[in-house]
């Protein structure tokens, strides 16, 4: 049987499978020239290891072990700084969240009252409306280009109270007083609502969103003019919304100051 | 891994890295130097290793890679000194074959004496004790190259040694 010398090769080298390496053994037994060749390899790799072997029994310098010892402590170092840095990202997280739960608090007695209006459906338009399309025709004036509540609508701001309007056609949603010091108040009439707020001559419409009425494309959904008008309402409040003594205060005072 | 893991596994391939550094360098100065800068590449690169290979493996192939280029930066340095001084003796190798011939070991004379490629084939072979694949992996060849190289190696360190036996 033919041996090459790759074949002997590989078999030295424990490269072959064990069917094939049986196969090489096999022949090497039974030829002794084959014999000779296997030997001369393996001589050679005992003489390849015994001239390089010793190389891997000598010290290792000192100075390698360093290196490398300094970079593990190099990445420890940077490991903790990552855990630091962690641990103070989670900590800034927890305080903007704690400060995020602090101005939802304070912005949510302008959501709840709102939740008493919810029945408002509304298209928004956002700025002072064209007084023609308000449903409130009537009960809004101009005053010098600036819109302002006349009638019935003006008379239901000084007059009501946001407790009391359930039943009213005009609704009191909430009461503020902006940074200026008026004193304004979101309110729902038919289908429009809006936020007026109280200068010394009368209330000044500053916003107002006309609701139930769809014009086109122009239509909302109610929970949007809701966020709408409460996001403007949170917008020029000062603090919170007034409370019921507060607002009965400022009604006995002409909302005013 | 851990990175920690990765320097423990460094240090202790240190005796194996530096025993093939002699092998492709037939010098103790030049394999100490060669380890050095292994060891400097392989830690800077320690981000690349991917876990689940072999770290031998890796570290080897970059020792490998830095000894060629060291090769090409001396085969271009001695290439310009023999075109700017004619006549003179080139070859680092060469020298040192000359200087030490008496000293070295038939070995060492021998394993010198080959060329490159088949020189680190045998050394990963037949020393280091990779396997084939592994082998050419390490060497980014084919493992038909490898085993064609490692023949040649072989088949002439057998000359050299039978004859000088």
């Amino acid at each position: 049987m033919k041996v090459t010398d790759e074949e002997l090769m590989a078999y030295a080298d424990g490269e072959l499978s064990p069917v094939d390496a049986a196969r090489i053994e096999a022949a090497v037994a039974s030829d002794p020239d084959l014999a000779l060749r296997l030997d001369a390899e393996r001589k050679l790799r005992a003489a390849l290891r015994g001239h390089l072997d010793p190389v891997a029994e000598e010290p290792v310098p000192d100075a390698w072990k360093a290196m490398i010892a300094a970079a593990a402590e190099e990445d420890k170092q940077a490991e903790e700084r990552k855990v630091v840095s962690l641990a103070a990202a989670r900590a800034e997280k927890a305080k903007k969240a704690a400060q995020d739960a602090r101005e939802t608090a304070r912005a949510r007695p302008f959501m709840q009252r709102w939740g008493t209006g919810v029945a408002i459906a509304a298209s928004l338009a956002l700025g002072v409306f064209m007084g023609t399309q308000l449903t409130l025709k009537g009960s809004v004036s101009d005053r010098d280009g600036t819109l302002v509540a006349s009638g019935t609508l003006a008379r239901g701001l000084d007059r009501q109270l946001a407790a009391a309007s359930e039943e009213e056609s005009l609704q009191i949603l909430t009461s503020f007083q902006r940074r200026d010091g008026d004193y304004c108040r979101v309110f729902a009439s038919g289908g429009t609502s809006g936020i007026a707020c109280k200068d010394d001559r009368g209330w000044v419409l500053e916003r107002t969103i006309n609701g139930g009425t769809r014009q086109g494309t122009q239509y909302r959904q109610a929970g949007s003019a809701n966020s709408e008008l409460m996001a403007a309402a949170q917008e020029m409040a000062k603090g919170a919304p007034l409370d019921a003594e507060q607002e009965k205060a400022a009604k006995a005072n002409g909302w005013k100051d | 891994m851990s990175m920690t893991r990765f320097c423990e596994e460094l240090t202790a391939l240190l005796p194996r890295l530096r025993r093939f550094a002699r092998g492709l360098t037939q010098d103790s100065a030049d394999a100490d130097d060669l380890c050095q800068q292994t060891i400097e590449r392989a830690l800077k690169a320690r981000q690349q290793w991917q876990e689940g290979t072999r770290l031998d493996a890796w570290v080897y192939r970059i020792m490998r890679n830095q000894w060629i280029d060291e090769v090409r930066a001396r085969t271009r340095r001695s290439q310009t000194f023999a075109h700017e001084d004619e006549g003179m003796n080139v070859g680092v190798a060469g020298d040192r074959d000359a200087e030490n011939r008496v000293e070295l070991g038939n070995v060492e004379r021998a394993l010198q004496r080959l060329p490159e490629d088949q020189r680190e084939a045998v050394v990963l072979v037949m020393v280091e004790g990779f396997g084939y694949k592994e082998a050419a992996d390490i060497l980014g060849i084919p493992q038909g190259t490898l085993t064609s190289r490692l023949g040649r190696g072989r088949e002439a360190l057998l000359r050299e040694l039978g004859e000088a036996a």
